[in-house]
This record gives structure tokens, C-alpha cells and sequence, in this order.
């Protein structure tokens, strides 16, 4: 029962985000846009939580749907377009055409290679589906000490790779900054 | 019966799909980048069902790190799209052909 009630609020919110993905790609105000694409993070980060990815889950409500959706809305804010600016008119008739036969493509594609591809890829790694494989790492997937495992393996088998982001996160920094100040008046003047 | 983690792949797929039609079709570059924070969490759900499946934690902390990349490009693509609306006065794909500056 425990399980089941799991296996349909996954299903449920998998659906609704997927749907609200949906209506925030048609809206017209960017704003709208940036509220419903907040529900569609705080869904994942549910689906998240019942994949037992807490850490995961909580990361991103924080980050997602706090920070970079306060950065979205705060340029849209910045910006303050003028309606006359957002000249969107809705899905038209080939773009309906063109989705429909993307989404055939994509189920053919998904359920007759995909699911080849991840039991194929799954057992040549010596996985079995549905079953915890016998050489996991057993010390990293204890379900009530997520966020240790994932801070012992995050600080030991991917140290680079973090020292990494930390450099691409100030370059990011520093580049948003000269990329959005404002030109001083004499390259204005020179332009 | 599928298990929860394989759904979750099923459902990384049809968002991924979601993101690319908003990044293929609108033709304003706020909704393409808000569309591109669809991909990447369709790629974050993924590697989180994969996590699950394998039964190793290295999925979550590759999300995390996917995470603190889409931080970066939110950063500096709204960085652009101010210096584009100062300098062209619009954020339609279509009003920047010329991409001269």
C-alpha cells in the first residue's frame, strides 16, 4: 500500500509537471512563465524526494525555485517590456503538426530503442533491473543518510570536478557583470 | 509493472521533449532560456532515476553539479539579454538577424 501510494503521487506529479511544462511554454507574459515554471520545480523536486534523493530535493527548491527563478524574474522585472514587445500569437497549425510528429517519433524512439538501450546498457555494467546490484557501493546509498553519502562522494571522488564549478561560477560572475553594465560615455560617445 | 525510477527516465524524455519545442518555437529569448531550464532539469530528473536504478549515489552528485552550471548560464544569458535589449531595444530572436553588434 506504502508503495503504491508512492508509485501513483510519483506518477501524478510526473504528469502534472510535464503538463505545466507544457502551459509555461505557451504563455505570453514572461512572468506567468516564470510562476508556473516554479511549480514545475518544486513538482520535480517532490519526485526527487520519492526517488530517496533528499539532498537532491532540497538543492533544489533552494536553488531552483529560490535563486535562479529570483534572477529570472527579476530581469523581466528589469526589463519591464512593453506589451507591444511580446508578440506572441499562441502554437499555430504547423507548429501543432511538427510537435505530434515529434512526440510519435519520440515514443517510437522510447519505448522500442530506449528501453533496449537502458537494460542493455544496465546489464553490460553487471545491473540487474529492479534489483540493488551486488557490488553498489553500499556505503554510499544508506536511505537515511543521503546527505552524507552524497557529501562523502561529492568531497573524495569528485573533489575536481567541484573545485572546477567553484572557478566557473566566478567566472560566470565577473562575466555577467562586464557583459551588463552599462557602457561608460565615451565608448558611448565612440559608437 | 515499471518501477519508480523507470518511470522517472520515461518522464526526463517527455520533458526534455517539452524544453526543445520551447527552445525550437518561441521566438523571444527570455521563454528560450526559461525553456533550457527545462532541459537541464529533465536531465537532473534522469540522472537522479539512474542514481536510483544503479543503486549509486554518483547520479546525485552530477546533478548537483548540473545545478551549479545552469546557475552559471542563467547568470550570464540574462547578463546578454540586458546588453541586447539596451543596444537593440527588443528580445526577439527575429529582431537580431544581423548578430553584428
Amino acid at each position: 500500500m506504502q508503495m503504491d501510494l508512492n508509485f501513483i503521487a510519483f506518477v501524478v506529479m510526473g504528469l502534472a509537471a510535464t503538463i505545466l511544462s507544457g502551459v509555461m511554454i505557451t504563455r505570453r507574459w514572461p512572468v506567468s512563465a516564470a510562476m508556473v515554471l516554479i511549480a514545475v520545480m518544486t513538482l520535480l523536486a517532490g519526485m526527487f524526494g520519492l526517488l530517496e534523493a533528499h539532498f537532491a530535493a532540497a538543492a533544489q527548491i533552494i536553488v531552483y525555485a529560490g535563486a535562479i527563478m529570483v534572477v529570472f524574474v527579476f530581469v523581466m522585472m528589469l526589463l519591464n517590456l512593453p506589451p507591444e514587445e511580446l508578440r506572441y500569437g499562441g502554437v499555430t497549425w504547423g507548429e501543432m503538426v511538427l510537435i505530434s510528429l515529434g512526440v510519435l517519433v519520440a515514443i517510437v524512439l522510447g519505448t522500442q530503442v530506449g528501453q533496449g538501450l537502458l537494460t542493455q546498457g544496465l546489464e553490460s555494467m553487471g545491473y540487474a533491473p529492479g534489483q540493488t546490484p551486488a557490488h553498489a557501493k553500499s556505503l554510499y546509498f544508506a536511505a537515511d543518510e543521503n546527505v552524507k553519502n552524497v557529501a562523502a562522494t561529492m568531497f573524495v571522488d569528485y573533489l575536481w570536478a567541484f573545485e572546477l564549478v567553484s572557478f566557473l561560477i566566478l567566472a560566470a560572475v565577473i562575466g555577467s557583470i562586464v557583459i551588463a553594465k552599462k557602457r561608460s560615455a565615451e565608448n558611448a560617445n565612440a559608437a | 509493472m515499471l518501477t519508480l525510477p523507470e518511470i522517472g527516465l520515461y518522464f526526463s524524455f517527455l520533458l526534455f521533449l517539452v524544453g526543445l519545442a520551447g527552445v525550437m518555437f518561441r521566438k523571444n529569448i527570455l521563454f528560450m532560456m526559461v525553456s533550457v531550464e527545462i532541459l537541464l532539469n529533465a536531465a537532473n530528473l534522469a540522472f537522479v532515476s539512474a542514481s536510483k536504478i544503479t543503486g549509486t549515489i554518483d547520479g546525485q552528485v552530477v546533478m548537483f553539479f548540473v545545478m551549479a552550471v545552469a546557475a552559471c548560464e542563467a547568470a550570464v544569458g540574462l547578463a546578454l539579454i540586458i546588453a541586447l535589449y539596451r543596444t537593440k531595444a527588443s528580445i526577439e530572436a527575429d529582431d537580431l538577424k544581423a548578430l553584428r553588434g
